[in-house]
């Protein structure tokens, strides 16, 4: 990746000025005291967890989201955007993480999509949105794009390279990447860097989001560090290193947190052994590879994408997969569909409930059953009664709140939905299960209540695969921990390992020690 | 909240069928007031003639409206229905005619081929339109125009007469006033709604329509439950070719035209959603009845044929519409 050329006078003039900016949704605090400032000419870095407030504060500065309280000065005078338009004209601009490409249109169309050229008769100018075009085009380098073609015949990066394109067209003075690089290949990113090089030596303002922090450290002048909503510092890139980064996002006071789980003794027999999975979006020929004993709870951690749940799915079968071998308790095992999966005694919870887990409008009891519906018929023939009771039964198992088992799935709570998944898995008695977020949307009382289900269930001899975003969740009920980056298993952590550093530095990519990763 | 109480409750079948019979209440009623507002306003509308007329009238959509409310019930639509019924008619109707063989051969013969031609077809519309997840739509689109295509040619555009006596005198056989024809239609129906509600295959029609990767991720076959719905539907397009040709005494390839139509309205005016996973085959019971009294009663009123078709289409977007409101009802 090639070194930029860094501002050396990082106090140049003040751009945007944010001051304790606050947004909540309902009783979700997304923003709770954003502070930090732009300045013209310079690439400044937005980093943190998922969750911590990154995507509020851009849709608040792009005028998808007004503010609550707070304040947003904009060459020194007060800036409250109250549509996207609005924040358009005053120069700023959004490339978004999922592309808004229209892609069978040409490029040339999709980049004046906002305003058409029209000839004096009110109809489309061709021949001036070609022009546009191409002068968009040619402004960022990029004289190979045909602006003809249509925008499916392109590939990921140079679409993302024309919503960079269209984005400036008009005078911008800030452009946001959100996570610009997350589909790009090692050479379209420094392909990108160069031409964010070739915008900041124009003296457009860059806001660069992005997961990677050897990215940060490559092309940024400053660096902003979210956590729970809040900023909490701001540091020139040349003043800090990545592991100063890592723990800011961190922060101190969690860092500290250990697992308060006694560690388990490796005693139990190896149940699940797999060896060179891969899934078709892994890039990696070797895959990933573990073990997995007998009542053992194995976390995975990672960041959103780095493949967790792609590993989850394909060893159920629920996406194609390639493995070199799979065996349980010894035995080889070929799965194929997910059918395959649960005559091997493995359940899996995806994370999606509404669109895979449940059948929200038909009944509690058809949803428990769903997986074994077997046992609750003969001949083809479903037995109500002892579906009812198997309803009633694992109701009761899990603390289900509920009216009738024949009300539908969709009268439940989230906590309660996530029971009847659980139940529906729990009804087949796997010997594996596999959790997908398995607290997602699911308020703290019903969680607490999970976690000791799962953690009984495990003392009873069920082996556990969990994956998780939220680290608190996964220190609480992990035996052990792998950490995932980019489709790779990164590292392993036994419970004395546990804390949120280590773990995020592992999911950053870098491996533990005190490598800053400036390339 | 506690579940120990539940135990002591009416069993499930029971407030299946008390659901069922709530949903359809308000297609019951429209077809009571209908019936009322026919036997008021004309004389003959409720003449034993005149039902057994409406009976008659009504089986082959019927028959046809079974096997579509499988398809709809998976979130498919099947377009090729009434094509199909001409295609299984035509086979049917070469086999009857063969020479040689005695009436009971004959028409044994001629059952099992028009069934035979129906089902193929079914498995081949289910067999392309799940194995690449394509919408049903396309696939019996084209199904309709190869199976008419195919009738006219088997067939050499020739309509088939002169079938042995004893089946044209099944097709018009009356029990007290009943067409036998009706009252397999009605057998039909029975058995569709226990195979829906009772089987382990129902359940999953199902949730099928409501949620495919659901049941997919629970280790379902869903692939073949599909082909399965599809199949159900040429073969109810095969009966209907042949309680067609029995009370017609015909088999002409250019019979069906628009027979899907009809069939499609069955089900969606009894409220299956369009959406799939939701309706009943009772639903589609009621809503070939609706189609059916209107027609013959808007003609015994006096209105043409043409104002009968108008009619008609108003009252499936008002079934429609009350389906859209009737299912913002239940998801609040």
């Amino acid at each position: 990746m090639a070194e930029l050329s860094r501002s050396n006078d990082p106090a140049g003039t003040l751009l945007l000025d944010v001051q304790n900016l606050r947004k909540s949704f309902g009783g979700v605090h997304a923003l709770s005291g954003v502070s930090f400032s732009l300045v013209s000419g310079e690439v400044h870095a937005l980093v943190g967890e998922n969750g911590a407030g990154k995507s509020t504060l851009i849709k608040v500065l792009s005028g998808v989201h007004t503010y609550d309280s707070g304040s947003m000065m904009l060459d020194g005078s007060p800036f409250e955007p109250t549509d996207p338009h609005f924040a358009k004209a005053a120069g700023i601009q959004v490339v978004h993480q999922e592309f808004n490409l229209l892609n069978d249109l040409s490029v040339a169309e999709n980049i004046s999509i906002e305003a058409f050229p029209k000839t004096s008769f009110g109809l489309l100018d061709r021949a001036e949105m070609k022009r546009r075009a191409r002068t968009a085009l040619d402004a960022i380098g990029l004289n190979d794009v045909n602006v003809n073609a249509p925008v499916s015949t392109l590939g990921i990066a140079h679409r993302q390279l024309v919503e960079i394109a269209r984005a400036l067209q008009s005078d911008s003075r800030i452009l946001i990447l959100d996570e610009p690089t997350a589909t790009l290949t090692e050479r379209e990113t420094s392909r990108l860097f160069e031409i964010v090089a070739g915008i900041k030596a124009k003296g457009v303002t860059v806001v660069f989001v992005s997961h990677h922090l050897d990215e940060v450290f490559a092309i940024c002048d400053r660096v902003t560090v979210f956590r729970n909503g809040q900023t909490i510092t701001t540091e020139i890139i040349t003043e800090t290193s990545a592991d100063g980064v890592v723990r800011h996002m961190v922060g101190r006071a969690l860092a500290e947190t250990g697992s308060s789980r006694a560690t388990k003794p490796d005693s139990g027999d190896i149940v699940l052994s797999v060896k060179a999975l891969r899934t078709q979006k892994s890039p990696h020929p070797e895959g990933v590879s573990f073990d997995l004993r007998r009542g053992e709870i194995l976390g995975i951690a990672g960041l959103v994408g780095s493949g967790r749940t792609e590993v989850l799915r394909a060893l159920f079968g629920a996406d194609p997969q390639i493995a070199e071998q799979i065996t349980l308790s010894g035995k080889p095992l070929s799965i194929k569909e997910p059918c395959n999966a649960i005559a091997a005694g493995i359940g899996f919870v995806t994370e999606d409930r509404k669109d895979e887990g449940l059948i929200l409008a038909m009944e509690i009891a058809a949803n428990t059953s769903l997986v074994s519906l077997r046992d609750v018929s003969a001949r083809g023939l479903l037995n109500f009664a002892r579906e009812k009771l198997m309803a009633t039964q694992f109701g009761a198992q899990l603390k289900l709140k509920y009216g009738k088992v024949t009300d539908p799935a969709s009268s439940l709570s989230g906590g309660n939905q996530q029971k009847v998944v659980l139940a529906k898995w729990l009804a087949q008695a796997p010997t594996i299960l596999l959790l997908d977020e398995p607290t997602r949307g699911v308020d703290v009382g019903a969680k607490a209540e999970i976690y000791a289900i799962l953690k009984d269930l495990a003392e009873k001899g069920m082996s556990m695969i969990v994956v998780s975003s939220e680290l608190p969740e996964l220190i609480t009920l992990a035996d052990r921990m792998l950490v995932m980056c980019e489709n790779r298993i990164q590292g392993e952590l036994s419970p004395d390992q546990y804390n949120q550093e280590t773990i995020l530095k592992l999911a950053y990519g870098q491996d533990g020690n005190s490598k800053a990763a400036i390339s | 909240m506690s579940s120990t109480e539940n135990l002591n409750e009416a069993p499930k079948q029971k407030a299946l069928t008390l659901r069922a019979i709530v949903n359809s209440a308000g297609i019951g009623l429209a077809l009571l007031v209908l019936i009322l507002f026919f036997a008021l306003t004309t004389e003959h509308f409720l003449s034993p003639n005149n039902i057994t007329n409406i009976l008659t009238q009504i089986t082959i959509n019927l028959i046809l409206a079974v096997g579509m409310t499988f398809v709809i019930l998976i979130g498919g639509i099947d377009l090729s229905v009434g094509s199909v019924m001409a295609f299984a008619a035509v086979i049917a109707g070469k086999a009857i005619t063969l020479p040689g063989l005695g009436t009971a051969e004959l028409v044994l013969l001629a059952c099992l081929a028009g069934l035979l031609a129906g089902l193929v077809c079914g498995i081949l519309n289910g067999v392309l339109s799940a194995y690449w997840s394509l919408p049903s739509f396309i696939i019996t689109l084209g199904m309709l125009n190869i199976a008419r295509g195919a009738a006219l040619q088997v067939s050499g555009a020739q309509t088939i007469y002169s079938f042995p006596y004893a089946f044209e005198e099944f097709g018009s056989q009356l029990i007290y006033g009943v067409p036998v024809v009706f009252l397999m239609a009605l057998l039909l129906v029975a058995i569709a709604w226990f195979v829906l509600n009772r089987t382990v295959f129902g359940r999953l029609i199902y949730g099928i329509g409501n949620n495919e990767e659901a049941v997919r991720l629970a280790g379902h076959p869903v692939f073949w439950y599909k082909v399965a719905a599809f199949t159900i539907c040429g073969l109810t397009a095969g009966i209907a070719a042949i309680v067609y040709m029995a009370r017609l005494s015909i088999a002409s390839p250019i019979a069906g035209i628009g027979f899907e139509l009809n069939a499609i309205a069955a089900v969606i005016i009894g409220g299956t959603s369009l959406a799939g996973g939701r309706g009943s085959v009772i639903g589609t019971l009621l809503g070939a009845f609706i189609i059916g009294v209107l027609a013959n009663g808007l003609i015994l009123i006096g209105l043409s044929d043409f104002m009968r078709q108008m009619i008609t289409g108003l009252v499936i977007i008002i079934a429609v519409v009350l389906d859209h409101y009737r299912a913002r009802l239940s998801a609040s």
